[in-house]
C-alpha cells in the first residue's frame, strides 16, 4: 500500500471506528506524512478505490464531448464563514463551479469525506495550471445549519478561509432550515435524519446520496455526479471542457 | 497553505476534522436505502423488507373505472392489510400503461403509456402509501419524434427514457430522450442505424441499463407501435409484421452517449440486467422470439462481446420469454415465459453456462418478475400488452407474491386484478414507508417553521 493509500484509508475509514479517526489523522499530519509520488491518474484511482468506488475506464479528453444544460443552478440565501448573509448565486456564476452539499460530521466513506478528498485533489491539480487562476471555484454547502455554524465551517475550511487560493474553495451554511430546505429541494439533494430505532430520538447522522454539481459561468448545471461516477479525473476533464467552451486555452 | 504541487495537503483536512473534535461531534455511518435488483445504479435501494408494491395497471373497458391506474399494495408482513390493495390512483383514460422508473432520489415515479405517449410523474415520498400525480408530460412525441416511452432509468438529476417507435412511420426506429427531474427535455439520442463494429444497427430500442463502473450504457431492441398495438394473433400471421422486430443490442459510451459497438442478437432482445456484483463486467438479456439467453461481457482484451449462453424452454414452442430478474449477487436469474405462464430459475454462477435449476407455473400467463434485494420474495404480474395478453379464461390478471427459500416458491398472497376491478397488472416497483420515519427535508412541507420539530421527532410519533 502506498503512502497515499495509507493516508486515504485513514481519512475515509477511521470515522467508522469513532474518535480514533481524528487522533490518527492528526498523528499523520504532525509526523509529516508525505504523499507518494503518484501521478494524477494514479491518485484519482486510489481515491475512488479507497472509497469503494470502481471506475474502470479512461475518461475522455477535455473538449471531446458535450456536457448538456441540465437546469439552472437554483439560488438561495446562505451564510459565508464570516456569518454574512449572501446569495448562493454569488457562488454559482462567473466561474466554472463545483458545488456539493456536506455536513462536517459525516462519516460515510462514500459521502462527504469522499467529496472532500475529490475537491482537494481537484484544487491542487487546477492550481498547478496558472492559466486557470480565478476561473474555477469550489463550493461546499452544509446541510446541517444547527451544527455547522459559520465558525465551525471556518475551521473546516482551514487555509481556504483566507481566500488566497488560485482556485477558491468556499464553505457556506445557512441561518436556518427555512433557508436551507428550499435550496436542497431545488438542487434535488435528498437528506434524511437518522432516528435511533430504540429511543426514536434523532441521531446526528444524516442519510444522503452524495451529489456534486458542475455549474458553468452562466449559472447552468452541466453535470451531476454521485459517488458511483465521482472520480477526480472525470470531474477534472469536465471542468476543463467547460473552460474550453469559454475560450480558455489550456497549456 | 503551501502549494500542493498536485499532492494532497493534509493540513486543510486536519483543520476541518479538528473542528469536529473540538465540538465533540460523534460520527456514525450514514444510513443508506437499498432495494430490488433492476433499478438504476443511481437510485437508492431497499435492501430490507419492502413496505408497498406499486403496480402500473392497464385500464380495461368495463372493468372498474376502465382507466390506467397506479395500484398500491401493502406487503408488510403482519399488517392488517397485508397482501391487499390499499390505494389506487387512476390517471384518466387508457393509453397502454407499461413501465415505470424511480427518479434518482426515489421520491418520484415516472410511468409511461405506449399508445398515448403520456408520461405520468407520481409523488411517492410525501405519503408512499398514497401516491399523487404531480405532473403529466404530454408532448413527448411532439418534442422528440419518438413514440412509446418505455423504459425509465435514472441518471443523477435526470431521467433517461427509452422509446419504442417514432412519429414518422410508427415502426421500430426510435431513440432515447433525457429529461431533467423537473420534466424538461435535455437531449435526444437516436438509436444507431449505421454499421458499428461490423454489425448494422436496426435503430430499434427497448430496454437500457447502465454500468457506471465501465462508463457504458447497454440497449436492446423490440418493435414499433405498428406491432405492439396490433392484436398478437393477427400479427403472428402477418409475415411482413414479423420482419419488424429488433435483432441487435448496442453498447454506448455513457459519457458521450455515442454507440461504441452493435451486437447481432436476433429475436428481439428485451430486458437488460447488469450483474450488481462489484467488479462484474457482464449483463444478460433474453430474446422473446428465439427464446435465448445472451450475455454481453468484456473479453480478456476488454472488448465487449455478445455470447449465446443457452435456451429457455423449447424455442420451437415459442414460449415467449419476457421479464427477467437477476439476484443481487449475480448468481441467479428468474426468467418468465408469457405463453407458458412459467417462471424458471437459472444458476448463473457461471454466466457463460447458466443452468436451469427450478421451474414453476405461475398462471395461464405471466410477464413481469421482481424480487426483493435479498431474493427472498418474488413478485409476478401478468400483462404484457393490452392486445397481446391471452383471451378468455386464460386472460388471468394478478399480482402474486411468493417466498423463495432457494429451492422452491411458496405462495404468500395473490390478488386477482379483475376481481378487484383494477385491470391488467403490469410493471411493479417497491417502496419503503421508512421515508416517513426518516423525515425528509422537503420544501413541499406546508409549514417550514415546523421543520425543526420534524427533525427532532419522527413523523407519527
Amino acid at each position: 500500500m502506498s503512502k497515499l493509500s495509507a493516508y486515504i484509508v485513514g481519512a475515509l475509514r477511521l470515522p467508522l471506528r469513532g474518535g480514533g479517526f481524528f487522533s490518527v489523522l492528526m498523528t499523520l499530519v504532525l509526523t509529516g506524512a508525505s504523499i507518494a509520488n503518484a501521478s494524477d491518474g494514479d491518485q484519482s484511482k486510489e481515491i475512488t478505490e479507497q472509497a469503494g468506488v470502481i471506475m474502470d475506464f479512461k475518461p475522455h479528453p477535455p473538449g471531446s464531448y458535450k456536457l448538456y444544460a441540465i437546469k439552472p443552478a437554483p439560488d438561495g440565501k446562505v451564510l459565508d464563514i464570516n456569518g454574512k448573509t449572501r446569495a448562493l448565486s454569488e457562488f454559482t456564476g462567473g466561474k466554472v463551479t463545483l458545488l456539493s452539499f456536506i455536513y462536517s460530521s459525516c462519516a460515510d466513506p462514500a459521502g462527504c469525506p469522499y467529496a472532500y478528498l475529490v475537491f482537494h485533489n481537484l484544487q491542487s491539480r487546477l492550481q498547478a495550471l496558472p492559466a486557470l487562476k480565478g476561473k474555477v471555484r469550489l463550493v461546499s454547502v452544509s446541510f446541517d445549519p444547527e451544527h455547522d455554524t459559520p465558525e465551525v465551517l471556518k475551521l473546516y475550511a482551514g487555509d481556504n478561509a483566507h481566500g488566497n487560493h488560485d482556485v477558491q474553495w468556499d464553505f457556506l451554511t445557512t441561518a436556518s432550515l427555512r433557508d436551507l430546505v428550499p435550496i436542497l429541494d431545488a438542487y434535488g439533494q435528498d437528506v434524511y435524519v437518522g432516528v435511533d430505532p430504540v429511543t426514536l430520538k434523532p441521531i446526528n447522522a444524516k442519510s444522503h446520496v452524495l451529489k456534486v454539481f458542475l455549474i458553468d459561468p452562466n449559472h447552468v448545471i452541466r453535470e451531476i455526479y454521485t459517488a458511483s461516477y465521482l472520480g477526480p479525473d472525470v470531474v477534472y476533464n469536465d471542468i476543463l471542457t467547460l473552460l474550453m467552451e469559454e475560450g480558455i486555452k489550456l497549456p | 497553505m503551501p502549494k500542493c504541487n498536485n499532492r494532497f495537503s493534509l493540513k486543510a483536512l486536519a483543520a476541518a476534522v479538528s473542528a469536529t473534535v473540538a465540538l465533540g461531534v460523534t460520527t456514525l455511518p450514514a444510513t443508506t436505502y437499498a432495494d430490488e435488483t433492476c433499478n438504476s445504479p443511481f437510485t437508492p435501494l431497499i435492501k430490507g423488507q419492502e413496505d408497498v408494491v406499486y403496480v402500473w395497471t392497464l385500464g380495461v373497458e368495463g372493468v372498474g373505472d376502465g382507466s390506467d391506474k397506479l395500484v398500491t399494495v401493502d406487503v408488510r408482513p403482519g399488517s392488517k392489510t397485508y397482501g391487499k390493495v390499499i390505494n389506487y390512483l387512476s390517471v384518466g383514460g387508457r393509453g397502454e400503461a407499461h413501465h415505470t422508473g424511480f427518479t434518482d432520489d426515489r421520491r418520484y415515479l415516472w410511468a409511461g403509456a405506449l399508445d398515448s405517449n403520456k408520461i405520468f410523474v407520481f409523488d411517492i415520498h410525501t405519503n408512499p402509501a398514497k401516491p399523487t400525480l404531480v405532473k403529466t408530460i404530454t408532448d413527448f412525441a411532439e418534442k422528440t419524434g419518438y413514440v412509446g416511452p418505455h423504459t425509465f432509468y435514472a441518471l443523477p438529476g435526470r431521467m433517461m427514457v427509452q422509446a419504442l417507435s417514432n412519429t414518422k412511420d410508427h415502426g421500430g426506429v426510435t431513440g432515447i430522450a433525457i429529461y431533467n427531474n423537473e420534466g424538461a427535455l435535455i437531449s435526444k439520442h437516436d438509436m444507431p442505424t449505421t454499421k458499428i463494429g461490423g454489425v448494422m444497427g436496426d435503430g430499434y430500442g427497448y430496454d437500457l441499463g447502465i454500468n457506471p463502473q465501465k462508463n457504458v450504457l447497454l440497449t436492446s431492441s423490440f418493435t414499433g407501435w405498428n406491432n405492439y398495438m396490433m392484436d398478437l394473433g393477427k400479427m403472428v400471421k402477418d409475415p411482413d409484421a414479423m420482419k419488424h422486430f429488433g435483432k441487435t443490442m448496442a453498447i454506448w459510451d455513457l459519457k458521450t452517449m455515442e454507440p461504441k459497438k452493435i451486437f447481432d442478437v436476433p429475436g428481439a432482445p428485451l430486458e437488460i440486467r447488469w450483474s450488481l456484483k462489484k467488479g462484474d463486467n457482464w449483463a444478460v438479456t433474453a430474446t422473446a422470439l428465439t427464446s435465448k439467453l445472451y450475455v454481453i461481457k468484456q473479453d480478456k482484451q476488454g472488448e465487449w462481446q455478445s455470447y449465446d449462453v443457452g435456451t429457455i424452454g423449447n424455442p420451437a414452442d415459442v414460449p415467449l420469454p419476457v421479464d427477467i430478474s437477476m439476484t443481487a449477487n449475480g448468481k441467479g436469474l428468474w426468467v418468465n415465459t408469457m405463453m407458458e405462464g412459467m417462471t424458471r430459475f437459472y444458476d448463473f454462477s457461471n454466466p457463460m453456462k447458466p443452468k436451469e435449476v427450478y421451474s414453476k407455473k405461475i398462471g395461464s400467463q405471466v410477464n413481469m418478475v421482481s424480487q426483493s434485494f435479498d431474493g427472498k420474495r418474488v413478485y409476478f404480474t401478468t400483462s404484457l400488452l393490452g392486445n397481446w395478453d391471452k383471451k378468455g379464461k386464460d386472460d388471468e390478471q394478478f399480482l402474486k407474491m411468493y417466498n423463495w427459500n432457494g429451492k422452491k416458491l411458496t405462495l404468500g398472497f395473490s390478488i386477482d386484478f379483475y376481481k378487484e376491478k383494477l385491470g391488467r397488472a403490469h410493471h411493479m416497483k417497491f417502496q419503503a414507508l421508512d421515508l416517513s420515519k426518516l423525515q425528509p427535508l422537503a420544501a413541499g412541507s406546508q409549514n417550514l417553521d415546523s421543520l425543526k420539530l420534524a427533525l427532532t421527532e419522527p413523523k407519527g410519533k
